[in-house]
């Protein structure tokens, strides 16, 4: 094994000696992930901000008298126009449809009279329509506001002269205290969430990682004839080819533990507050030795499934064209993790490579992963991944794909 | 010692090589029954025009091809059977096959020798005698993007030779050097013979193989056409030089082919 360990050291001194590698591989991306995620926090942010500074132009027609009054209690800030029942309407709701005007609110004829008449079930109910455009941030916004804000506090107020007192309509209370009654176990409940996110994410970052670095490694060396020289070297083509896999794999773990922290970071910017979320979730030792075990085996079936097209493309190009299917591949197999929960899957499903990854570690999160589909998966992946390291090895002692001769 | 006996080498052509070619056939027979012996203190040079099957024939000896028919032995060593046991003994060079750009000539030079597995102290010692014999000591820290061709080609040979291999194989190794250049290298592989060595080269520069080459096989169409020293030669087809001999059976066998 002296020559894998040659090949291995030479490798990672490869990449680390080349700054604008490190920069490409390593910085930038993590960098990106980042900055991406924070314009898109920033600008969400913006979005509500400006949502919440907005002004809303509401136009009200046949309000009641007391409604005025109602509104002027309440903390509620418009640009209020009030119609009589014989306005025309036509004009408001073309500026609600071009977004100038962002909501109509039309009370019934009659609508007062009709509430104070009310004696018993069966008796007409009048209503209030609000019109107003859901494509439009404004105008939903306004219609909810105003729904929630002075609709609500107005019916409390006509049930209470209705009633003389409101409080015969309360019979019981649902926990005054919500939070009092949660049972939950924080863990569970953080890992559910990211149960559903984090498989993808380190699925797809550790088949990016192992992208970048498998096509130069290995076409580039063949394209350059630089991999012939090692060839002519008198090691095993096995040693060879473990070298190149496993200081991929090496690399392709550095760099997917950089894009994760970047992703993790940047939904933290965002908003999402996954970083909380993570430090609630508690692993026991045997969980943190599944999840190690399982991103090893992951980490090297990719840098093998990459390494295999690799070696049998002749440009890098080539090689880009090859490994895109399989790239889509992988994100199918992972994607569908967040359409779904942990748990409850037949034990044939654990033996599906890549899919199981990914719900071995979405169960894992959940804390639900069996030893027995861990044993599957873990043993699945492994044999996939040895298969392919042989077709590798055959590769390495086949003239044509190496010499294309 | 050397010992190639009956070697053929057919490719099969994928249909882009084919339409390349402009044949119809998918096999391609490089080298067509090949035999030669180089001995242990000599130069033996395989002379022959673009395409003939020179570098074929230097592959298959250095394992990095199979022969399709034959048996090729290196040290006694069988070239399929125990390949690793000829690597161990053989310093091979050709232009198709390079140096890691990002690296400095000291660096693979190291890298080299421990795949070779050998010791730092032998390493340093061997780095030592080749740079300081090719003059790269001045730029062997330099990665080898930034070196000029020649120096490239010194860093390739030296590190070949990083393991003192008893056998050398180099496929035009003077190509595209500079006459300096060129005669340091030509100058070493007399060195190198000269320490009982065997050396074989390919080469289509007559007047390297003339003045280099203890014993000459002449190439054509994958065909040895005729071997022997160079008087051997001049005798046999009548001429007063190399090149003429060469043109005289390159005429000679071309029509053949035809």
């Amino acid at each position: 094994m002296e020559g894998t360990k040659n090949i291995i050291k030479k490798e990672l001194t490869r990449v680390f000696t080349d700054k604008k590698l490190v920069i490409s591989l390593f910085i930038l991306p993590g960098v990106l992930i980042m900055v991406m995620y924070s314009i898109m926090g920033g600008l969400i942010s913006d979005l509500e901000k400006d949502i919440e500074a907005h002004i809303p132009s509401v136009y009200i027609q046949n309000a009641p008298e007391n409604l005025e009054t109602t509104i002027d209690a309440l903390d509620y800030i418009a640009d209020i126009t009030y119609l009589n029942l014989a306005d025309s309407t036509d004009y408001i709701k073309d500026g609600i449809l071009k977004g100038d005007v962002d909501l109509l609110v039309v009370f019934d004829e009659e609508f007062t009279g009709t509430i104070q008449s009310y004696k018993e079930i069966g008796d007409p109910i009048p209503e209030i329509r609000t019109f107003y455009n859901p494509s439009e941030d404004y105008s939903n916004a306004a219609r909810n506001n105003f729904t929630a804000t002075v609709l609500y506090t107005y019916q409390q107020s006509l049930l209470a002269e209705r009633l003389g007192n409101i409080e015969q309509l309360q019979v019981f209370y649902i926990d005054r205290d919500p939070d009092a009654g949660v049972i939950v176990d924080e863990s569970k409940a953080s890992g559910k969430f990211l149960a559903m996110l984090l498989p993808f994410l380190i699925n797809i970052m550790l088949f990016q990682g192992a992208m970048g670095l498998g096509m130069d490694s290995i076409t580039g060396e063949k394209e350059r004839g630089t991999l012939a020289s090692m060839l002519l070297s008198p090691i095993k083509r096995s040693e060879i080819v473990f070298g190149k896999l496993v200081s991929l794999g090496i690399l392709t773990s550095i760099s997917a533990v950089i894009y994760t922290i970047s992703v993790v970071i940047g939904i933290q910017r965002l908003g999402g507050g996954s970083m909380g979320m993570m430090t609630s979730i508690k692993f026991t030792p045997l969980q943190i030795v599944q999840l190690f075990v399982m991103l090893i085996v992951l980490v090297y079936l990719y840098v093998a499934m990459v390494a295999l097209v690799a070696v049998y493309a002749r440009t890098q190009k080539e090689a880009g064209t090859y490994v895109t299917p399989l790239y889509i591949l992988v994100m199918l197999g992972s994607i569908m993790t967040m359409f779904s929960s942990g748990g409850d899957k037949a034990i044939q499903y654990y033996a599906i490579p890549i899919y199981n990854g990914s719900i071995a570690m979405q169960d894992l999160l959940v804390g639900e992963l069996s030893m027995l589909n861990f044993g599957v998966t873990v043993g699945t992946l492994a044999l996939i991944a040895l298969l392919i390291t042989t077709l590798i090895t055959k590769a390495f002692n086949s003239e044509r794909v190496m010499f294309n001769a | 010692m050397i010992k190639i006996k009956e070697l053929t080498k057919i490719y099969k052509l994928t249909k882009k090589q084919m339409m390349e070619k402009k044949t119809k056939k998918n096999m391609m027979k490089a080298v067509d029954n090949l035999s030669l012996r180089a001995k242990s203190g000599e130069i033996y040079g395989l002379l022959g025009p673009n395409g003939a099957g020179k570098t074929t024939a230097l592959r298959c000896t250095a394992t990095l091809l199979k022969p399709t028919n034959g048996e090729i032995s290196v040290m006694g060593y069988d070239t399929v059977k125990d390949s690793e046991d000829v690597r161990k003994r053989i310093g091979f060079l050709t232009n198709e096959i390079k140096l890691d750009p990002q690296f400095s000539p000291k660096y693979m030079f190291s890298f080299f020798g421990r795949l070779h597995g050998l010791d730092d102290k032998t390493i340093e010692e061997r780095r030592e005698k080749l740079f300081d014999y090719f003059g790269i000591k001045d730029f062997e820290d330099k990665k080898i993007d930034e070196l000029s061709s020649g120096m490239k080609q010194k860093a390739s040979i030296a590190v070949s030779l990083v393991h003192n291999p008893e056998v050398i194989i180099f496929d035009e190794p003077t190509n595209g050097l500079d006459i300096v250049t060129a005669r340091s290298v030509t100058d070493y592989l007399r060195l190198l013979r000269d320490e009982g060595k065997t050396v074989i080269i390919s080469t289509h520069i007559m007047t390297e193989a003339e003045k280099l080459c203890d014993r000459i096989g002449i190439i054509i169409n994958g065909v040895l056409v005729m071997e022997g020293t160079l008087s051997e030669i001049l005798e046999e087809t009548k001429t007063k030089d190399l090149e003429d001999a060469f043109f005289e059976l390159y005429k000679k066998h071309s029509k053949e082919e035809e």
